[in-house]
């Protein structure tokens, strides 16, 4: 009697917590067992800065991942940010005429437009020419990585301002990198917009079902575009700070990002037919993610197998919460 | 009906330009190159439309053709040195093989989209990090020599009847297509999965093993490319994969086969191949930067797909 309320005590504390958090714990308490330098605090803020990275991609992702779409674009966008940025900076920089300040905001305006430009035309061609977001991204993608290959001539470019690698690359508050800060706020913000805001509702509305959004009076078509825009912005914005990180603008930043942050959404119980998605288990899924790879960093797993591993863990994961869910709905039938 | 029309028209009329900007264009020889450059590409095609059909796609395919390569490349390299004198069974046997990989991938995939209900996007996403891994680990990361000399003289330098080799396999690849796709039980319940699945369940079509031989199909079509693929090259690649399947993707979708399933024939993936094919070999005689390309690249397969939509309407 005792252990049957046990089961179903454990069984709710499941369903209210979800099944990621556990996850999360189970690997904090196995990688730390097995590998003593898992917990020290120079490995933890290595975490902390490569989960920020991811989040910042992935929350963009999450958002036109709910309207029903895709984006493939965001590698290469961050690329692109990366050149286009680190091309302004050098070059408004180079006679020393303009203030450093005033070099580095423009760098910054320089690396987001071009994600917005990026995600304008996403969203125009996902919804006025109804292409499908698939093609469309592929396509952009395409034409993005062209565009800073073509202007950085395929090299990378140095000579960036001491103070941008310095704050947004190195300086640390309280011991934590710019990027956690910069993630830590964005979730927060993307949380009540789409908790507590009536344009978090019409994403959800419109990934549910499109046509009957439209029908019950949502401008579907500015909520659709905006999620593809917000998308390419943080990629854009990822991008800088990335290049801050390295020192240099480079046209190869990046390229793992789009898979990574589809695989972090997934992860996170995105579904990929729209509708559904939290970005507080997107960035549980974006930790997952970056403690794989770390733990098999530390005890020094091939980084050829770890690949393999990462495919598995994704197929895993996905797998488990599509069996969840076929188990909830025979409950409900 | 314009839509049938429109891409052989609008694939004439790059040659015409590209043969005004660089007379060479039109020699006998270039024509030549972009058959035997675009047969890789319409096989890849194939492969995708199997996966297309029923609604999915194959992330997977660039680096299980990574995989597929250095592998049978591996078999057939160390067969030959253990067997000097029968080069020709220590191909064949690393044929086989090839093909059992894809056989194998497909299976996988099949299954986690099928039976367990993962996307076909994340389930050919994990099947891309492994094949990968795969591909990397067994080959260190360097190409793989020592082939025997009978592959490449077998599928690249002979031909059949006058047909270079690459070119009679993909007319054979297509035409097996052809027949399974019109001809075929399975072919009418591919097309019935994918335009309807809940239909086709409800019509008493076995759905789940349906999408298991789609992406059967679909690797073992990617492992005959592969094939080709390593004896054109002489080694097994690592890198073989690359960009394959974004270009077979794309060549697919340009050409007529639809991404929301139901819809694709053979001679789409023909149409798709030899576009995509002619614009980057026509780009590089007129001496378009490869960076440039890309940019081209994405502003065509925008267009190509929208043209494709408007045909919908």
């Amino acid at each position: 009697m005792k252990f049957d309320g046990l089961i179903r005590r454990s069984n709710n504390l499941l369903r209210r917590v979800g099944f990621l958090p556990l996850m999360v714990l189970l690997a904090v308490v196995l990688f730390s067992l097995a590998e003593p330098r898992f917990l020290r605090q120079a490995n933890l803020i290595n975490v902390m800065r490569g989960t920020g990275f991811l989040v910042l991609v992935a929350c963009g992702q999450m958002l036109v991942l709910i309207v029903g779409g895709f984006d493939l674009s965001v590698g290469a966008v961050v690329a692109l940010s990366s050149v286009v940025s680190a091309l302004t900076m050098v070059g408004l920089g180079a006679d020393g005429a303009m203030a450093v300040w005033m070099v580095i905001a423009l760098g910054f305006a320089a690396g987001i437009s071009a994600g917005l430009a990026v995600g304008l035309i996403n969203g125009l061609c996902v919804n006025y020419l109804k292409v499908s977001p698939f093609m469309v991204t592929l396509g952009t993608m395409s034409i993005a990585a062209g565009v800073a290959l073509y202007v950085s001539a395929g090299a990378p470019i140095y000579g960036l301002p001491e103070e941008f690698t310095q704050i947004f690359g190195r300086y640390r508050f309280f011991d934590l990198p710019l990027v956690v800060y910069a993630a830590a706020a964005m979730v927060a913000v993307l949380w009540v917009v789409m908790n507590k805001t009536v344009f978090g509702l019409y994403v959800y509305a419109i990934g549910g079902d499109p046509a009957a959004a439209r029908n019950s009076g949502i401008s579907a078509s500015a909520v659709l575009i905006s999620c593809y825009v917000l998308c390419g912005m943080l990629a854009g914005l990822t991008g800088l700070l990335l290049t801050a990180r390295i020192g240099s603008g480079e046209a190869t930043l990046g390229s793992a990002l789009m898979l990574e942050s589809i695989a972090a959404s997934v992860i996170g119980g995105v579904s990929l037919r729209g509708g559904v998605g939290r970005v507080g288990n997107v960035v549980l899924g974006a930790f997952v993610l970056v403690l794989v790879s770390n733990a098999m960093n530390l005890m020094r797993v091939d980084s050829k197998i770890q690949t393999v591993v990462v495919g598995i863990v994704l197929i895993a994961a996905v797998a488990v919460d599509a069996w969840r869910q076929r188990v909830r709905q025979r409950k409900v039938a | 009906m314009i839509g049938s029309s429109i891409m052989p028209l609008i694939i004439a009329s790059l040659a015409l330009i590209f043969g005004t900007l660089e007379p060479r264009f039109f020699s006998l020889q270039n024509f030549g190159n972009i058959l035997i450059q675009s047969s890789f590409l319409i096989v890849l095609a194939v492969a995708q439309m199997f996966a297309l059909i029923v609604r999915g796609f194959d992330l997977s395919m660039g680096q299980v053709i990574s995989m597929i390569s250095v592998a049978s490349a591996l078999t057939m390299a160390h067969l030959v040195s253990v067997m000097p004198d029968a080069p020709v069974m220590a191909v064949m046997i690393g044929l086989f093989f090839g093909l059992s990989i894809g056989l194998v991938a497909g299976l996988i995939n099949g299954f986690n989209i099928a039976i367990l209900g993962v996307h076909p996007f994340v389930a050919t996403l994990g099947m891309l990090g492994i094949s990968q891994g795969i591909a990397s680990t067994i080959s260190g990361g360097f190409p793989v020599f020592g082939v025997p000399d009978v592959l490449a003289k077998t599928f690249l330098h002979s031909d059949f009847l006058g047909v270079p080799i690459p070119i009679a396999m993909t007319i054979l690849v297509c035409a097996v297509a052809a027949i399974v796709l019109n001809r075929s039980v399975f072919g009418r319940m591919l097309y019935l999965v994918g335009s309807n699945p809940r239909a086709a369940d409800a019509a008493g079509i076995p759905t789940k093993r349906v999408l298991v031989g789609a992406f059967v199909s679909c690797s073992l079509v990617t492992a005959i490319a592969a094939l080709m693929l390593t004896a054109r090259t002489g080694s097994g690649e690592p890198l073989m994969g690359g960009g394959l399947m974004l270009q077979a993707i794309a060549a697919a979708v340009i050409g007529g086969v639809s991404l929301r399933g139901g819809e694709g024939k053979v001679m789409h993936c023909v149409i798709g191949g030899v576009f995509i094919t002619m614009l980057s070999n026509g780009m590089n005689m007129v001496r378009v930067e490869g960076y440039f390309q890309m940019i081209v690249l994405g502003v065509v397969v925008i267009t190509g797909v929208f043209i494709d939509r408007l045909r919908h309407r």
